[in-house]
């Protein structure tokens, strides 16, 4: 059991076709249902990250990274396969989700973190630390809707990580904030790597992901294409970028000789 | 269902922290606070008092006391059904976000309007002494002791439709207007405004004696019907159409079996809410 997070097979699909706002009505008057169109969120991923591990999940949008994070975490239930994951799980949550506008940053420290599912004597310990590490404590007793959107990654992040997870899932929100702050995140980071805890995210920003993983995951269409170093994975992704790219520009130049 | 309940142990914190939170952000910004919660039946009960008295000109002894022991239920049952058929879209984003037993959001609108309940029952009951010891009004009886049995049936009664509601409500937007529609129909059927002996009145001069013991089994009617009785004394005979209305003791077979089913429909929510939650974020 050295693993932190095992997926075997896993699938995830979605009806595509759904009505914005289903009615009793349109139940009601359709006896026969409709066919649904079935889309492939994952498609069949097979991976072990081991505890200790840091891995940066790239690809293009719609490849699947979101549904990754959220079977991961048990938002979603796989379609088929297993999950299976090993300690406690935190996730950073986006800025707004997390927050209620009305309360202060305190009060919105102790509820995120009953979200995450700690309990009033985990949070007595760790508010301190919370509090420090995002630098807010002259805000801290004021309402959040009076927060910036970077003093609310700061209360989000330093959340996330004080309260001790042993697994931190991030979904793109390491790149706010300033340059200062984004350095202390990094450096937090590295120190939760070396207390052998495990962090998984999903990242755009192909320059932080080197600089952070040390194993890169390429999803494309639901499936895993290249899983290793992250500069070498990187590598490949970029790689098949440059050829949809030029593959583009062929089509382009196509279209243009054939027409003019 | 073991297991579930188990999960939902383990989280007790978020529940109280969702309660806790919706009563702060509710009064945050008013001055008056909770006394906004008491205002509402207050003016209703006022008003529905003024047109029954002074408009139509029934001379009900009392008659405020009598609507408003069934009137404070009422608002309860009312108020967390209407949260609960908005509380999973409400919380969309985190939904989609972070896992967490999902149960705990219409369970926290239930509880934070359960607070307003015992506090507005709380005011009831000093409304009651005030009348004892001011004005000679009757004795609160020992039955009053059945109050929190009676409470704890309406809270069971309330979290099962809360769970049926809240999760349809994800599958059909329209389930909350269908709510509000029914919650209307409703409140007129159960004998909030009136004493239930004039339904059982009108079903024995129809030789149907069995309907009426069909309608007291509906758990607002039986419960409606059960705290008036348990806190208030015995109203006086009312004379309609000539004949007089006596008052009817409280029976109280009926009521058990009302308990029986406010409690089947909490289980069978839980259970209808368990079987789909798993796609709420998927939908929301």
């Amino acid at each position: 059991m050295d693993y932190a997070i095992k997926l075997d097979n896993v699938s995830k699909s979605f009806e595509l076709v759904r009505e914005k706002s289903p009615s009793l009505k349109s139940a009601l008057l359709s006896f026969r249902r409709r066919p649904t169109q079935k889309v492939l969120g994952l498609n069949g991923v097979t991976l072990t990250v081991a505890k200790g591990e840091t891995v940066a999940v790239v690809g293009k949008n719609g490849s699947g990274k979101s549904t990754l994070l959220r079977v991961i975490s048990k938002v979603y239930r796989p379609t088929s396969g297993t999950v299976e994951v090993h300690g406690r799980m935190s996730t950073m949550l986006a800025l707004a989700a997390g927050f209620h506008p009305e309360l202060t940053g305190r009060e919105n420290i102790y509820f995120n973190g009953a979200i995450l599912g700690l309990t009033a004597a985990d949070l007595r310990d760790s508010i301190d630390r919370i509090i420090d590490f995002s630098e807010l404590n002259d805000f801290i007793d004021s309402p959040v809707k009076t927060y910036s959107d970077g003093m609310l990654m700061r209360l989000g992040f330093s959340i996330a990580v004080e309260t001790d997870p042993d697994i931190l899932l991030i979904d793109e929100v390491l790149a706010v904030g300033d340059a200062e702050f984004q350095e202390k995140c990094y450096e937090r980071i590295d120190a939760f790597k070396r207390a052998g805890r495990t962090i998984l995210f999903v990242t755009h920003d192909l320059d932080n992901a080197a600089k952070v993983a040390s194993r890169g995951i390429w999803l494309s269409a639901g499936q895993v294409r290249a899983d290793g170093e992250t500069a070498q994975v990187i590598a490949q992704y970029l790689n098949s970028l440059a050829h949809v790219h030029e593959a583009g520009e062929e089509g382009i130049a196509r279209i243009q000789s054939g027409g003019g | 269902m073991a297991d579930e309940l188990r999960e939902l142990f383990k989280y007790r914190y978020l529940l109280m922290q969702l309660v806790v939170r919706d009563i702060k952000v509710r009064y945050k910004n008013s001055l008056l606070g909770f006394f906004w919660s008491l205002a509402n039946p207050l003016i209703q009960v006022a008003t529905i008092t003024v047109v029954i008295k002074y408009v139509m000109q029934m001379d009900i002894p009392n008659y405020s006391a009598y609507l408003l022991v069934g009137y404070l239920p009422w608002m309860f049952f009312q108020m967390a059904l209407l949260d609960s058929s908005q509380v999973v879209l409400a919380h969309r984003d985190l939904l989609r976000k972070v896992y967490f037993p999902r149960e705990v959001l219409p369970l926290s609108v239930v509880l934070a309007n359960l607070v307003h309940y015992v506090l507005a029952m709380v005011v009831f009951f000093a409304y009651l002494l005030f009348y004892r010891f001011f004005l000679h009004g009757a004795p609160i009886a020992l039955t009053a002791l059945w109050l929190p049995v009676l409470m704890a049936l309406q809270t069971a009664l309330v979290i099962g439709l809360a769970f049926f509601i809240s999760c349809l409500n994800v599958f059909y937007e329209d389930v909350k207007y269908l709510l509000t529609v029914l919650l209307n129909v409703f409140f007129y059927l159960t004998p909030v405004m009136y004493p239930a002996e004039l339904v059982f009145r009108k079903l024995d001069a129809l030789h149907l004696p069995v309907l009426y013991k069909l309608y007291m089994l509906v758990p607002m009617n039986a419960l409606t019907n059960a705290y008036r009785k348990t806190l208030l004394p015995p109203f006086e005979a009312l004379t309609i159409k000539g004949t007089p209305v006596a008052s009817q003791p409280l029976d109280w077979s009926l009521v058990a079996g009302a308990g029986v089913i406010c409690l089947l429909v909490a289980v069978a929510g839980y259970a209808f809410f368990n079987a789909r939650k798993t796609v709420f974020a998927e939908l929301v």
